[in-house]
């Protein structure tokens, strides 16, 4: 089933909707759409279907993650869009908005809807509302391995009948089914495949509503395929299709290619159209909404009852057992803190040991390039810029940021896949709502541990743009691994060092922790002060589904994890890191007046820096860190030592000599830069992120400057009191 | 001296510019106000209220609704006049045709805001009125048909006051004041006025809303003793008075029932209704997750803290915090075996339980 895709096509046919929602379709005979409800093993199909061949992107102008694969069978290509998992297509989200848009306006040649065979009641309601819009849809009858182990029975040939449309029974994880499905996926395209979808049957008001506008619609656009379906959206006051209707997209949607004067009594007409629609929504009093989902449940329920059939009492046995002990008072909060530390301990036992290996490698090709360099003659400004400048910056995040990410990532998504992450978003949920802010915040900021900006892509779980905001703009009080390796060093060399020996590493461990508690706590409280301030005008609501315990799915979590988190959070970074670098060595090897560029500006840094505690080459050293923290402490070592370039010590007694000794730092000044690093703005990545989530720079320069200000408040206050008290 | 007399000078210009009322800075302020447009619409929403009610708007009256003194009021007033929007007559203000046509608007995309944040954000409801009305002016025609369209065309705002149309025609509240209600008949309330605003706050704080069946208990000339579905109200004469109401109809008599939030982990139940004060983003999640009339509810865990509590609806773990399972009005289901459905699917009426 898996061939390999064929390139170039010359002979296409143009898809004008299509091309218009972004996807390419220029080798491809046919597109289908993916949809169905969160947790139905979509994604898995999606997988199963398509291998390797995926591209991930967004939707133009939307943060809502986009998947698109392909497939050949029968010599034929076939394109597949994964749409957002949604429970409707009604729009109460714009995951909603953008799934339903695609099945409306851009024509897909089939919709495949994925549905979940142990919950077939509730997924059905969205087979009944695509069913509304397209004729074109094959129903994949998913997870039925499952359904049989919780003793359901899905009756599919009934299934089928019921909805009209061809039903195929699958297990995508074990590949069960998947040749059928395609086949059939393939039959319908070609046209060699009648369906007749099944409608729903509306409450009586409704009804008398559809009677009235459907007939004027189908009067206006006689060749408009889901006459019924636009009617019920106008009723429902649905803002894209009234626009399509004023703006005549809805008549090039009916008929490719529509003459000027056509268009232009169509969009006439939509004013009588709009108007009479308004007049019914006035009648129905507002409760369309209601009466529709009631019609289509009661329509599903119904289905369900002929064709689904249960066998024994123990179907939630194994999950609710777990579930009893996981939420539990006792155990949920320990086994979560032992699972996370086991997490974190992983995470850094493993990333020292890869970090290691990666930095020798890739300073050994640094020497290397840069012998090279001179044996070839180059300047030496030359070689020191590109190797010691822009390389060495590349090189030291690379190898301080991937091992940690390529392992905490796989790790965190495995959890996720197995279902326990929502569980834990679902006992911490109480502490967030005092906040103003959602439990799903608790996931984001752990990711946040690994890395802030997958940290804020990773708020797309939130479903409520209120808590989102809060989870955004907060997820910097966490710091991320770019600023552990000064955390650890000031903890053991300054914190620890006040404390006999024995307990250096205890107090050293201890100081890390209350660390991230003061993050977690700046966390609550600033949530708590945005929710009730410039946050209140956004909508606000919540659930969380706690989707079934499922076995996780190894390869397909390293393929996804390594992706989209890890690769491309690096690559970001090292675009970031590459200028800085460069940037760097400049400041440190331009002299004016007998010292280099980096002393005369720590120089005029130095009164601000010391008014918090601090001093002017650590705050020249953030400066220059903003594309990346990692390059904080070897910044500092290289300007308080004159360098040429970002340099390391071999040993913390060097370190100490050059801190305490010569520049005399103090466990304050520690503290202090401690509680700077924790503090302060993100890294430019982060604040990039920020604003492709938010599609705003107003959030942005807020993500930016919110945390700074509050670094510079708290470090200013805790410097004068301590003044004070000396 | 001279040092005197130059301090003196400053003095005498700093008062110049910022004496209040007189100075140069507040004539700026007020002529500022004047040509603004928030100043014009406050007004035709004074005059039309107050022409509403019966008695004609007068300078003073109108100075006491803005917040500003008589001869800025009056000053405004002459702009109206002039702009064609009131006349002054003997028995106070009158809006003309125009004046009339405007001041419907301004009512439309006000109540249309406030139902917008009630409904749509996390403004808290002692709130909306104050915000509404200081952002109702920068909206332009078009955000406001957008708004309306949006929220489906809604009849009326949070308090129950109807929402004019695009054309400017209003619906009329009927109903009389809960005062006046016989004691013992249900009751709806359809309107809820929110001026004065520490009235309006009592009133919220009981929870009482537009939508709601409530029951005349017993009345004094001191007090008033309510019940609703599940509370006893007791409230004073001139509270009761900002509240209409009327004969409750059939269709929402038959309320019994409990929130979700009561039931204990283990219960079953099935679901009679969403809360009618229960819009807007929330809603309609509740029913994307198929939480409608008739759908069966198990109560299944709570989280280590307590709250949220995760539910059982069709075939789903659904977790939802307290408030949330407030809005859910259930009847618990005997022993929780073979729930009843509440009617048949198939004859169209799937309206509340009756």
């Amino acid at each position: 089933m898996r061939e390999k895709v064929v390139h170039a096509c010359e002979s296409c046919a143009l898809r004008e909707q299509l091309v218009q929602m972004g996807v390419r379709v220029d080798r491809f005979d046919y597109v289908l759409a993916l949809a169905g409800n969160p947790n139905t093993g979509k994604s898995t199909l999606f997988n199963a279907l398509t291998g390797l061949r995926q591209h991930t992107g967004n939707w133009t102008g939307k943060t809502v993650a986009r998947m698109e694969g392909a497939f050949e069978f029968n010599g034929k290509r076939y394109k597949i869009v994964d749409l957002p998992g949604t429970y409707s297509l009604l729009s109460a989200s714009v995951d909603e908005e953008v799934a339903r848009d695609f099945v409306l306006f851009a024509n897909p040649d089939a919709v495949i809807v994925v549905v979940d065979a142990t919950a077939l009641e509730r997924n059905l309601n969205l087979v009944l509302q695509v069913l509304e819009i397209t004729d074109r849809v094959v129903v994949c009858l998913n997870l039925i391995d499952e359904a049989e182990r919780k003793g359901i029975e899905v009756d599919h040939r009934a299934l089928s009948r019921e909805l009209g449309v061809p039903v195929v029974p699958t297990a995508a994880r074990q590949g069960v089914g998947l040749g059928l499905l395609v086949q059939t996926v393939a039959e319908l395209v070609q046209g060699r495949l009648r369906t007749s979808p099944r409608r729903v049957k509306v409450d009586a008001r409704v009804e008398q509503a559809l009677a009235e506008l459907v007939p004027l619609l189908r009067q206006v656009y006689p060749d408009l395929p889901n006459a019924r379906w636009v009617a019920m959206r106008l009723l429902d006051g649905d803002y894209n299709v009234r626009r399509a209707l004023e703006s005549g997209d809805l008549l090039r949607l009916a008929r490719r290619e529509a003459h000027d004067q056509e268009l232009e009594q169509a969009r006439a007409q939509a004013v009588s159209i709009l108007s009479l629609a308004q007049r019914l929504q006035r009648q129905l009093e507002g409760t369309f909404r209601d009466r529709m989902v009631e019609s289509l449940y009661a329509e599903a329920e119904a289905i369900a009852q002929k064709v689904v059939r249960r066998k024994g009492e123990r179907r939630w046995d194994w999950d609710q057992r777990l579930d009893r002990i996981l939420t539990s008072r006792v155990w949920g909060l320990p086994i979560m803190g032992l699972l996370l530390m086991g997490v974190f301990w992983t995470t850094i036992q493993g990333a020292n040991v890869i970090s290691d290996l990666l930095a020798t490698a890739l300073f050994w090709v640094e020497a290397q390039g840069s012998a090279l360099f001179r044996a070839l003659g180059a300047p030496w400004w030359l070689t020191g810029f590109v190797w010691h400048g822009v390389y060495r910056g590349l090189a030291w995040v690379v190898s301080v940021m991937l091992p940690p990410m390529a392992i905490f990532f796989p790790i965190f998504t495995i959890l996720e896949d197995m279902g326990y992450l929502p569980r834990v978003a679902f006992n911490m949920d109480r502490f967030f709502k005092k906040a103003g802010a959602h439990g799903k915040q608790a996931l984001t900021m752990a990711m946040g541990l690994g890395c802030n900006a997958a940290g804020v892509v990773a708020t797309r779980i939130i479903n409520s743009p209120r808590e989102r905001l809060i989870a955004i703009l907060t997820n910097n009080f966490m710091p991320c691994n770019g600023r552990w390796p000064l955390l650890i060093t000031m903890s053991t060399l300054f914190v620890a060092a006040s404390f006999p020996p024995a307990f250096a590493a205890a107090v050293a461990a201890g100081a890390l922790v209350l660390v991230v508690l003061i993050g977690v706590v700046t966390t609550f409280v600033v949530s708590a002060v945005l929710s009730r301030t410039i946050l209140k005008g956004e909508a606000s609501s919540f659930t969380l589904e706690l989707p079934p315990y499922r076995k996780p799915n190894v390869l397909a979590v390293l393929y996804t994890s390594l992706i989209d988190r890890t690769l491309v959070v690096l690559w970001r970074a090292v675009v970031m890191a590459a200028p800085a670098g460069g940037v760097i060595w400049l400041l440190a090897n331009i002299h004016a007046g007998g010292q280099s560029l980096s002393q005369w500006i720590s120089g005029w840094l130095d009164p601000v820096g010391r008014a918090i505690g601090l001093d002017g080459v650590v705050l020249l050293a953030y400066i220059i860190a903003i594309p990346a923290n990692e390059i904080v402490v070897p910044t500092i070592i290289m300007t308080y030592l004159g360098a040429g370039m970002m340099t390391e010590l071999e040993s913390l007694n060097d370190l100490r000599r050059l801190l305490v000794d010569q520049h005399g730092w103090t466990t304050m000044t520690a503290i202090n830069l401690m509680l700077f690093s924790l503090l302060h703005n993100p890294c430019s990545t982060t604040i990039l992120t920020i604003w492709r989530e938010t599609k705003s720079a107003k959030w942005a320069w807020l993500g930016a400057l919110l945390p700074l200000s509050i670094a510079f408040g708290v470090l200013l206050l805790l410097n004068s009191i301590v003044r004070a008290l000396q | 001296m001279l040092d005197n007399s130059v301090l003196l000078v400053v003095l005498l210009l700093l008062l110049l510019i910022f004496a209040p009322q007189q100075g140069v800075y507040a004539r700026w302020r007020q002529k500022q106000w004047l040509r603004s447009r928030a100043a014009m619409e406050d007004a035709l929403m004074h005059l039309h209220q107050r022409e509403h009610s019966g008695r004609l708007a007068s300078v003073e009256s109108l100075a006491g609704a803005l917040g500003v003194s008589t001869r800025l009021a009056s000053m405004l007033v002459q702009r109206m006049e002039a702009q064609g929007l009131l006349q002054v007559t003997a028995g106070g203000l009158n809006l003309t045709p125009e004046g009339h046509r405007l001041a419907i608007q301004v009512v439309r995309a006000h109540r249309l805001f406030e139902r917008y944040l009630a409904y749509e954000t996390s403004v808290s409801p002692a709130e909306v009125h104050e915000l509404a009305h200081r952002l109702e002016h920068s909206l332009t025609p078009q955000q406001v048909e957008q708004l309306d369209a949006y929220m489906g065309h809604p009849l009326s705002d949070p308090h129950g006051d109807p929402i004019p149309t695009a054309s400017g025609e209003m619906p009329e509240i009927e109903g009389q004041s809960l005062v006046d209600f016989p004691i013992g008949t249900p009751a709806q309330i359809v309107h809820v006025e929110d001026e004065p605003p520490h009235v309006y706050a009592q009133i919220v704080a009981e929870g009482l809303r537009p939508g709601m069946v409530v029951r005349v208990l017993e009345r004094s000339p001191t007090r008033l003793v309510l019940e609703s579905d599940t509370d006893e109200h007791v409230l004073a004469p001139v509270v009761a008075a900002n509240i209409t109401v009327r004969e409750a109809p059939q269709e929402k008599l038959a309320l019994e029932g409990e929130r979700l939030s009561a039931l204990e982990p283990g219960e079953k139940a099935t679901v009679l209704r969403i809360d009618d004060a229960c819009q807007g983003l929330t809603r309609r999640r509740f029913l994307d997750l198929g939480i409608t009339p008739g759908a069966h509810v198990e109560v299944v865990m709570r989280s280590a803290f307590g709250d949220p509590v995760a539910y059982r609806v069709r075939d789903t773990l659904i977790a939802l915090r307290r408030e949330q399972a407030d809005w859910i009005w259930v009847r618990r289901d005997g022993n929780g075996t073979t729930p009843h459905r509440t009617q048949g699917e198939d004859d169209g009426e799937v309206t509340n339980g009756k």
